[in-house]
């Protein structure tokens, strides 16, 4: 038969397979490679800040273009408290629609709604920001911020959080929209986890008497933890990284307040509304180490979140 | 004592089941909210002149026609370069990867940059491109946005090729099939509606993205068909059109609002029902 | 197994023209019986006679899902516990059940067992401890793990953990229990230890128990019931059915004709 075309043809199979293999390794690499690239490329270039403030500059809460004195903690505080406050709120809210979607829904319901929380997280930023900015605050200010300060204002210590004049925008407001923003994240993959809870272990429950809720909160929660806690660090990750509906919202002002009717600023809304007008390389660079600060903190949510998540598909993988 | 005691349960019981029913109600409401919001102060922008008219300076009328193009050629030309990358990387993940250190670590690797922050990628591509060119561009907006799809790719591919069951590569291996006709021929084809999926997903994330378009692609009040030049783009226009004090712009923000929106979520909702389609067939 | 007939037989639930759907589908066909009191009750049929479904009728676990839906009557103690006003979480007290395979909750060996009691009764923690020694104890588990109570339940090998299980039903002291294939997912070793159990149990519950296992269902229980597509094709004292059998399909399923 032809023997010999069979041998050139599988030569030629070979190298195609390796050729094939190999491209699809070197595409691979560029994806690894990719985080790598960025962190060195970020440090590249906060390095002028880096020099001139060291470590004091995670502390300082100066922001001054003209002096020339720069200080991280106004903005860094300003992401963590706005994604505090997201998650205070969307946590709750998260589970809520979670336990609403997986045991009270009526089946046919399960799934427009399921797809209708689905679209609040497709839904951009920036329209957020600007529905935040434009119809939200106003009503914020009008009705919400003076019910606040009338009632949990009076209360000694936490009233702090509300004083100040109603504006609409400022931190609480950044917060609640960014809630808004997480819920659908959060409330995915708190259904995702309720929905793999087996039957058996549910009825378990209900046939000791155990009302709805009893079972949800002593049986199916505990055993989702870990897959809880991993969606609420996503949910965590993205609010630490949003940009547009904060920088709309949050006032932008470099100072720290301990009321949370006041402006403020995240990282992420610094860099957007400074980075183009920065003019000096101390300021640009000041403003990439911030960059560098956010990617770095949320990697290391984002990391946890991932491990946890981790774990849990591989108990599943046990236990069944 | 029983009586009680149960009734506290009962009562505990169908208050915590309100409050999921509000929170429902909750979550709901706002996406009801932003919607109406957007077609209240955006649908009486639409109009011909919107397609048609370049963006106007303060004081004068126009339309979003150059932020349109512009964003259609970045998104397109993002969609480009980062498909095939995260197509062959998915593919070495899920076929080429089951061991080894470069799968595990870049899946990882990959998961961190699907949900990284988007400005940080654009700062990113600031310092390596723009600096370095010394002037904001297309090419550099299109490069920002590429780096959003990959991930997305990525990840959709190697799920979806990880659906395909093993039995349908060995029976084309054991027809004679190299390696490599086997993913090409045979799985990609089993998978190519969820791949496609994927794509559509990633086009709907960066049709809305804002941030990394700030420092690469910045934005151009003109007509401009230079990739080198700063292009003009939709989601930057509503940025400065809407926090400017100009009426007429706010309005045209509305508008482009509007019009993101929709197009984000048709895409949203026609990749879900392709992939149900799809699924439910097989 | 000797029935003692100087006892009066009492019935504990009487099941009158039962009948049950899965949405359209007919499961259960106008079922008639009477399971008697402190005596262990098997359901025995091929795959599919509906023994699990006609189980989960006497505690309406069925009530879960909405497609599922019982008629008739049954009566528990002469109240029809499928009338609409029967409280669920108060019949389920009365009524425990323990499942194919062992379930045990994410928490430890005491909260497992304790779980049930603390929903019905307020005991204080000495009280609570008692009980929870008590019902492991009735469940021939105590004294492997009484230096384990903290450690978590699913610490426990499959017997251990179903033995757990039936603790946790008799913690709450029901009056009926039933079983549904409680050994299906055990070693036979396991198994034979949990038979001992149940026919202990006899002298304070009422007992049903549902098997594929007809050599199970001839070992333990006092009378059975043969289940065939939905219908309830015989019932007797087992030494009765499986000896002599009235009916032919009982008959020929009792000897493996098919099954």
């Amino acid at each position: 038969m032809s023997k010999i075309h069979s041998a050139e043809k599988l030569k030629k199979q070979l190298l195609l397979d390796l050729i094939f293999r190999k491209t699809t390794w070197f595409f691979t690499l560029i994806v690894f490679a990719l985080l790598a690239v960025i962190i060195g490329s970020l440090l590249i270039g906060s390095m002028p800040a880096i020099k001139a403030f060291g470590f004091d500059f995670l502390f300082s809460a100066d922001w001054n273009p003209v002096t020339e004195k720069f200080g991280a903690l106004v903005p860094i505080i300003g992401t963590l408290i706005t994604s505090m406050i997201a998650l205070s709120i969307g946590i709750p809210v998260s589970f809520g629609i979670a336990l609403f979607l997986t045991e009270l829904s009526p089946p046919w319901l399960r799934r427009p709604l399921g797809t209708a929380i689905e679209l609040l997280a497709g839904i951009p930023s920036i329209i957020y920001g600007m529905w935040g900015l434009f119809v939200f605050a106003p009503l914020f200010a009008q009705y919400i911020q003076p019910w606040l300060q009338n009632t949990l204002g009076e209360v000694p210590g936490i009233g702090l959080l509300f004083e100040g004049s109603f504006m609409g925008i400022g931190m609480l407001t950044a917060g609640i929209i960014l809630a808004i923003m997480v819920i659908p994240f959060i409330a995915a993959v708190m259904r995702d986890v309720f929905e793999v809870v087996p039957p058996m272990l549910k009825e378990s429950a209900y046939a000791l008497g155990a009302t709805t809720w009893e079972v949800i909160w002593n049986v199916v929660l505990p055993y989702t933890k870990i897959g809880v806690v991993g969606g609420i660090m996503l949910g965590f990750g993205r609010a630490l990284g949003e940009t547009m509906a904060v920088t709309f919202v949050i006032g932008n002002a470099h100072q720290l307040h301990a009321s949370l009717f006041m402006p403020g600023n995240s990282i992420a809304s610094a860099l957007a509304n400074e980075f183009t007008e920065a003019d000096g390389e101390l300021y640009t660079s000041a403003l990439i180490e911030l960059g560098l600060i956010l990617f770095f903190i949320t990697f290391v949510v984002l990391a946890c979140s991932k491990m946890l998540l981790a774990q849990l598909r591989k108990r599943e993988g046990n236990a069944s | 004592m029983i009586p009680t005691l149960y009734t506290r349960r009962r009562i505990v019981n169908v208050i915590n089941l309100t409050f999921s029913i509000l929170a429902m109600v909750f979550g709901l409401f706002w996406l009801f909210w932003i919607l109406f919001t957007l077609f209240d102060k955006g649908l009486s922008g639409i109009s011909i002149a919107l397609f048609t008219q370049m963006t106007p300076a303060p004081g004068s009328t126009g339309g979003l026609l150059n932020a349109i193009a512009g964003s259609l050629v970045m998104v397109t030309l993002a969609t480009l370069i980062g498909t095939p990358i995260g197509i062959m990387a998915g593919t070495y993940l899920a076929e080429f990867g089951q061991r080894g250190w470069l799968a595990s670590t870049t899946r990882f690797i990959n998961d961190i940059l699907l949900s990284a922050p988007s400005i940080v990628i654009g700062l990113f591509i600031y310092t390596v491109y723009v600096a370095k060119v010394g002037h904001f561009s297309g090419w550099a907006g299109a490069l920002a946005l590429s780096l959003i799809v990959i991930p997305v790719v990525v990840r959709t591919t190697e799920d979806m090729l990880r659906l395909i069951p093993d039995s349908l590569r060995e029976a084309a291996a054991a027809l004679g099939a190299p390696q490599w006709k086997v993913v090409t021929l045979i799985t990609w084809r089993a998978s190519k509606v969820g791949i496609m999926t994927g794509i559509l997903l990633a086009i709907a994330r960066i049709s809305g993205e804002t941030a990394p378009l700030l420092f690469t692609a910045l934005n151009n009040q003109f007509w401009s068909a230079d990739m080198n030049r700063p292009m003009a783009n939709l989601p930057v226009v509503i940025f400065q059109f809407a926090m400017s004090p100009y009426e007429y712009w706010q309005e045209l923000a509305w508008t482009g609002a509007l019009l993101i929106t929709l197009s984000v979520l048709g895409l949203n909702i026609a990749a879900r029902f392709f992939l149900r389609k799809h699924t439910l067939s097989n | 197994m000797n029935i003692n007939h100087t006892q009066a037989a009492v019935s504990k639930v009487t099941i009158h023209d039962l009948n049950f759907f899965y949405d359209r589908y007919h499961a259960l066909k106008s079922i008639n019986m009477s399971i008697l009191e402190k005596k262990i009750t098997a359901f025995i049929g091929p795959s599919g006679c509906g023994k699990s479904t006609l189980l989960r009728t006497f505690n309406r676990m069925y009530q879960l899902y909405p497609s599922q839906e019982a008629r008739g009557e049954i009566k528990i103690d002469g109240a029809n516990i499928l009338d609409k006003k029967q409280d669920l979480n108060i019949l389920r007290a009365k009524v425990g059940m323990v499942f194919q395979k062992p379930t045990p909750f994410p928490m430890s060996i005491f909260d497992n067992v304790a779980f049930g009691v603390k929903l019905y009764e307020t005991l204080n923690r000495c009280e609570l401890a008692e009980r929870v020694e008590w019902a492991l104890h009735k469940a021939a588990l105590w004294e492997e793990v009484k230096d384990k109570l903290n450690q978590s339940g699913t610490s426990l090998s499959g017997g251990q953990q179903q033995r757990l299980c039936i603790a946790r039903t008799i913690a709450v002291k029901p009056e009926v229990v039933l079983l549904d294939e409680p050994t299906s997912a055990l070693d036979p070793i396991s198994t034979a230890r949990i038979e001992d159990l149940i026919f202990k149990l006899k002298e304070d519950y009422t007992i049903v128990i549902v098997t594929h296992n007809m050599q199970q269902a001839a070992r333990v229980s006092d009378y059975t019931a043969y289940m065939y597509l939905g219908e309830l094709i015989e019932f007797g004292d087992t030494d009765t059915i499986f000896t002599t059998p009235k009916q032919k399909a009982t008959e020929d399923y009792i000897t493996g004709k098919f099954g």
